[in-house]
């Protein structure tokens, strides 16, 4: 599964990193404790987060992550944004919560790591 | 001419919901005086109700108290800031007051928030929910704190909550931070290794003491500075002008 079918999906703003819709899903990964994502998740997978940090784009970019959703309607910083459109890291924004969005990835056949 | 001071830069008062009663401004300056601790940051959560009576309290003792507040960030990282005056403090004051989320704190759940004076006597309840995260970023908290002439330290960076590596990964390169503290859990040396994210900032360590055994048992540092002031503090903390500080 690529990336735009999860935007389809989630009818999701992708406010940055347009460029890479096309990128492979290898599986989920919903966390937000940055440590933690860094050493769980695992290159390919789509991460579901409440930051709006621009943290969150480099750790997407060092892990390789193919997109990464930010859930409830949380607006990202400026920064986060320009750094994602750097980093070509699709940046999904979604007014549903982290609970739901997972539920419909989960649906769809995105499995965790 | 330089000499040691004993300082403790995290301390909790009663006014922190988690703390405990006993940690009245005037009980913490008497522990200090008593155990040979010679400056002491009162940084409450989000609040700084209490400092003004510590500062009081201080007066005529070898107790020198820093204004001080521990901030919970937007990314739910905690950050103590410290101030070299109390009117500066009242400034920061008045950002973090615009930043608060409007709910009230629960006592059942959270603890209550004992606001007091120099002689111990209650003065209210702070009503705001202080243990929770002001709409502020990390960023935009230093950049404030340093143009007030305060400094920022990250707390308990070695702590899996609230913990500015555990939070957000590693140090943002937009953040101006003095140091980074860790808890009685880790000792510098340790952190270093277990912590790369920290790089060559120093490392410090207090007592984050939100009990009066807390505050007498947990870690001290010792700095080698001219006078009991911030300014110094900063030197020593950038190894400036012969000015260090020990971390024990």
């Amino acid at each position: 599964m690529v990336v735009q079918e999860i935007i389809d999906v989630l009818q999701a703003e992708v406010i940055a990193g347009r460029a890479k819709v096309d990128n492979d899903i290898s599986g989920g990964y919903a966390s937000d404790l940055l440590s933690n994502v860094m050493s769980q998740a695992k290159a390919n997978n789509i991460w579901i987060t409440m930051h709006s940090h621009q943290n969150i784009v480099a750790v997407a970019a060092l892990i390789g992550l193919s997109a990464v959703i930010i859930a409830s309607d949380v607006q990202p910083d400026k920064e986060t944004i320009s750094k994602a459109d750097a980093e070509e890291i699709p940046l999904l924004l979604t007014t549903l919560p982290v609970f739901e969005v997972v539920g419909l990835l989960y649906g769809k056949g995105i499995t965790g790591v | 001419m330089i000499r040691p001071f004993v300082a403790d830069l995290h301390v909790h008062s009663l006014l922190s919901p988690c703390a405990e009663v006993e940690m009245t401004p005037r009980n913490i300056v008497r522990h200090a005086a008593e155990n040979g601790i010679d400056i002491v940051a009162i940084t409450d959560h989000n609040a700084c109700d209490n400092v003004t009576a510590a500062l009081e309290a201080a007066k005529g003792t070898n107790v020198t108290i820093l204004p001080g507040m521990e901030v919970e960030t937007k990314e739910e990282v905690h950050i103590i800031v410290l101030f070299e005056k109390m009117r500066q403090l009242k400034v920061w004051e008045q950002f973090v007051n615009q930043h608060m989320s409007g709910r009230l704190n629960d006592e059942k759940r959270f603890g209550a928030q004992f606001v007091v004076d120099a002689k111990d006597e209650f003065i209210r309840i702070k009503p705001e929910m202080l243990l929770t995260s002001l709409s502020s970023g990390l960023a935009e908290v230093c950049t404030k704190v340093s143009e007030l002439g305060g400094i920022c330290i990250a707390s308990h960076v070695d702590r899996p909550a609230n913990s500015l590596i555990a939070q957000l990964g590693f140090i943002p390169p937009d953040v101006e931070l003095a140091a980074v503290e860790v808890s009685r859990l880790t000792s510098p040396r340790e952190a270093t290794i277990r912590f790369p994210a920290i790089g060559k900032l120093p490392i410090v360590t207090s007592s984050d003491a939100h009990t009066m055994g807390d505050f007498l048992s947990g870690p001290k540092m010792v700095f080698y500075i001219e006078a009991p002031i911030l300014s110094e503090i900063q030197q020593a903390l950038k190894g400036q002008n012969l000015r260090k500080v020990v971390v024990q």
